[in-house]
């Protein structure tokens, strides 16, 4: 026998790599350097589908209703989607590491009440310290069920979800609480002229989870835990707290989003985070959030939610019976999600008759 | 290289077991600073876990790991790392999403501390230069490059932590020639500067080229031992095989007809770029070339798993504009997939069920009734290919790996098919049951099946098969039959090259 050896693949250097020619967007890249490999990432995550949608949205929405952009309606319009965006940026970091979490609503609901009931007593920053102390709990809850458990996401979260939503009608069990004008305006008011408090509340935090999930180790992990949770492993890394952190780290961007809605609305509500919990899901989906994990972007999530949060307003407007609403929603989710597949497929026939 | 001086790595007794099955059973052996020690092997002969308990993937039931005069802690690669050993995995410890130099960086950071892309980048360009590996962008997501690029890749970032070991399981597989030959001189490099090198492989050309010392394994234990240039390809086969286990290649069969079971001209699809063949009735068509060529995507096109469109598309005489799988079962045609775990089997039904799977339709009965029904053809099966069952109730995740492929070889056998599609049917199976499917194959090609059979081992190719096609790069690279159907002129077509390539260096 001669040693022959079972197959291999040529690309050592000099020869050209065999299989798909490199993406389009990678040449690209390197001709336009740092300013494309964002858009290149951006692709990557899936966000241009729902970028796109959203200004298309937009722009149909301040042609039905040019009166979104006076003062008052652009900061009913921030104070509307700034909670949803929120929780569902928690959603995503959950479902970026493969996981998903149906007790974000639950844990909306428990913080909102926190909060709201915390006011009556306590000084606001005690309050706020504890409404994000509650919704890190809530998340390591079920980041530790899940990652060191090894119990599956989605009933660990549903059981979670029973769990938190029962604390919540504890605490507080009608609306109430003591959210004050001045939490209304810091969070919800208006910073300067057209410029909503809420938005500028919600930047920050984008931004400062962007930064932690691109520019740390830890949020690299968090893509790479949900990309390949094996080959993480091999590499070395402690993928189970990283899946922890994840959770925590959940739990404390849906605190924000049950503080603000309370700001909002002025009340804590020990059942205001139910109809969060499909939305935020919603969102990630159209979003183009990899449900396998790995894949998902911060902005793209954000002008999901604000496309979704806003359809209620826009069919208001445009004269629709709000029960369409969810109809559209759920059209718009198809077809977004649904495009690049289709699209795919017609640029296979398409190259394939060609050549 | 000598023996004097302590060793880097010392392992005793090493054991390792799943539940009941032994992986390894006792496995004693040291390397010393700046050798390189091979670790041979059949499949399933345990290498991998022995790799894989040294870097630190797997904790050992029992036996000791000793590196650098201190014990390593085992269970954790992070600690493995920390006491210098490294690991390139067979399976690749990258991440697909990940780009290249984020794959090469972060695994060595804290999970607080800052990542910046760009210095990272900077960082995986230096060490893609260093390493000469230029074509390499270090901004490409690992998920788009070639199979072997990313094993490149896995391999610099095993050699960039400067390891005081280097584990190679399998590191080579995907490497060209040339790719081979650049991972020797960085071997050469790092056992210059005292590193050592666990090199695991079968590739015996290699290991006469580079290994100081081997160890030999078979079914878990240790088999023997061997030294540079004191051994010879033939002795260390049947060391690595044992005594009982010699190869035999049935002939292909006499053609009864010339009758044509499938033809197509150029075939197109995600990875082929025309691909034109006509497979007759009763022939073996083997199909070579290096993994991913093409060879899986023109499987997968052929029945209808893959879109994919030709100029004509015949399988028995009917002719084929597009087609799904459901289709091809009805044309007449079989496939036994890659990989039988994940595409071959439904791994929590029981065999008979699994042998039956391409064969229930929705309204038809289903579960024991069918099974009684189906008893004697289901029988015959598992008798016909000695498939080591409890019965065909017993379920197909608990078969060895060799009894499953013969499930998913077997569903298609006395079910009047007219071309049966073979996706490497014998990787990873013991010897014995590669023979019986050999004559399995065989049989079928008697009964003017046509056969179309991609296979890893050129052995098989030479042997068995009435003609080969190389693909290359997506197109048919070259067609051997007759004295023009050798292992070398395979492997040469297989890399491009008109001329032949020999791997053997001695």
């Amino acid at each position: 026998m001669t040693a022959i050896s079972p197959p291999s693949t040529p690309a050592v250097p000099g020869t050209p790599p065999q299989s798909p020619p490199p993406p389009p967007s990678s040449r690209r890249s390197r001709l336009r350097g740092w300013n494309s490999t964002g858009v290149t990432r951006l692709r990557r995550e899936g966000a241009i589908a729902p970028i796109a949608a959203f200004v298309v949205f937009f722009v149909v929405y301040v042609i039905i209703n040019p009166e979104l952009l006076t003062r008052f309606q652009l900061q009913t319009a921030s104070n509307l989607v700034v909670p949803l965006a929120l929780v569902a940026l928690g959603q995503l970091v959950v479902v970026l590491v493969g996981g998903i979490d149906i007790s974000i609503g639950a844990i909306m609901s428990l913080c909102n009440v926190v909060f709201a009931t915390q006011l009556l007593t306590l000084p606001v920053p005690v309050a706020i310290l504890l409404a994000v102390l509650v919704g890190l709990g809530c998340g390591l809850f079920n980041g530790f069920l899940v990652a060191y458990a090894g119990l599956p996401a989605i009933a660990v979260t549903l059981a979670s979800a029973f769990i938190f939503g029962s604390l919540a009608r504890e605490v507080l069990d009608r609306p109430g609480g003591g959210v004050t004008k001045e939490i209304y305006l810091a969070t919800s008011g208006e910073l300067l002229p057209f410029v909503p408090v809420a938005l500028v509340w919600l930047a920050a935090i984008a931004v400062g989870l962007w930064l932690l999930l691109q520019r740390t180790a830890l949020g690299r992990h968090i893509y790479g835990v949900g990309s390949n949770m094996e080959s993480v492993r091999a590499a070395g890394i402690n993928a189970r707290l990283t899946k922890l952190l994840a959770f925590g780290l959940a739990g404390v961007l849906t605190s924000f989003g049950a503080m603000m809605l309370a700001s909002s609305t002025v009340t804590g509500d020990p059942r205001s985070g139910d109809p969060y919990l499909l939305s935020s899901i919603a969102a990630v989906a159209l979003a183009g959030a990899a449900f396998t994990g790995g894949r998902g972007s911060i902005i793209g999530t954000i002008l999901a939610a604000c496309t979704l949060g806003l359809i209620g307003n826009l069919l208001f407007f445009a004269g629709v019976n709000s029960y369409w609403q969810y109809v559209i929603s759920a059209l718009i989710i198809v077809a977004v999600v649904g495009l690049p597949v289709v699209w795919r497929r017609v640029a296979f026939r398409v190259k394939g008759i060609r050549s | 290289m000598t023996d004097s001086g302590t060793p880097l790595l010392v392992a005793t007794d090493l054991v390792k077991s799943y539940g009941p099955v032994k992986a390894v059973q006792g496995v004693t052996f040291h390397c010393n600073p700046g050798e390189v020690l091979a670790l041979v092997g059949e499949n399933g002969a345990g290498k991998s876990t022995v790799a894989k308990m040294l870097a630190g993937a797997v904790t050992p039931t029992s036996g000791s790991i000793i590196v650098g005069g201190e014990p390593l802690a085992s269970g954790s690669v992070k600690q493995s790392r920390l006491s210098g050993v490294r690991c390139a995995f067979q399976e690749l410890a990258l991440v697909p999403d990940w780009t290249v130099a984020e794959n090469l960086s972060l695994p060595d950071g804290a999970p607080l501390r800052g990542f910046s892309q760009k210095r990272s980048m900077a960082a995986a360009s230096a060490l893609l230069t260093a390493f000469d590996l230029p074509h390499i962008d270090p901004r490409a997501a690992v998920g788009t490059l070639s199979l072997a690029d990313r094993q490149l890749v896995e391999i610099a970032r095993a050699l960039a932590g400067e390891p005081r070991l280097l584990i190679l399981d399998e590191a080579s597989s995907a490497l060209t020639p040339p790719g081979v030959q650049w991972l020797f001189t960085r071997i050469r490099e790092l056992t210059a500067a005292g590193g050592s090198v666990i090199y695991v492989s079968h590739r015996l050309g290699e290991i006469a080229e580079i290994a100081d010392r081997g160890t030999v394994l078979r079914d878990g234990q240790v088999a023997g031992e061997f030294v540079r240039g004191g051994w010879t390809d033939d002795e260390l086969i049947s060391l690595m095989a044992g005594r009982e286990a010699e190869r035999f290649f049935p002939d292909p069969p006499e053609r009864a007809t010339d009758a044509v079971a499938l033809s197509v001209t150029e075939l197109r699809s995600e990875g082929l770029d025309g691909v034109s063949l006509t497979l007759g009735a009763g022939e073996i068509l083997g199909i070579g070339g290096l993994q991913g060529h093409g060879q899986a995507e023109l499987l997968r096109a052929l029945f209808g798993a893959a879109p994919a469109a030709a100029e004509e598309w015949t399988v028995a005489g009917r002719r084929i504009k597009t087609t799904t799988p459901v289709r091809s079962v009805r044309h007449g045609l079989g496939y036994v997939p890659e990989d039988r775990k994940r595409e071959g089997l439904a791994l929590e039904m029981s065999v008979g069920e699994n042998l039956l799977a391409p064969w229930l339709k929705g309204y038809q009965l289903g579960g024991r009734p069918r099974l009684a029904m189906e008893r004697g053809w289901i029988d015959g099966i598992l008798s016909a290919l000695s498939v080591r069952t409890r019965g065909s109730n017993e379920l197909a995740g608990s078969l060895s790996g060799g009894n499953q492929q013969k499930l998913v070889f077997g569903r298609w056998m006395d079910r009047s098919r007219t071309v049966i599609l073979l996706h490497d049917p014998t990787r990873g199976i013991d010897v014995r049951a590669k023979q019986e499917l050999y004559g399995a194959i065989v049989d079928l090609a008697k009964q003017g099946v046509g056969i179309l059979w991609f296979s890893t081992e050129v052995e098989e190719l030479v042997h068995v098969c009435h003609r080969v096609i190389v693909l290359y790069q997506g197109t048919v690279a070259d067609e051997l039959t007759g004295s023009r159907l050798t292992a070398d002129a395979i492997v040469g077509a297989a890399v491009g090259s008109t001329g032949s390539i020999t791997l053997t260096t001695d």
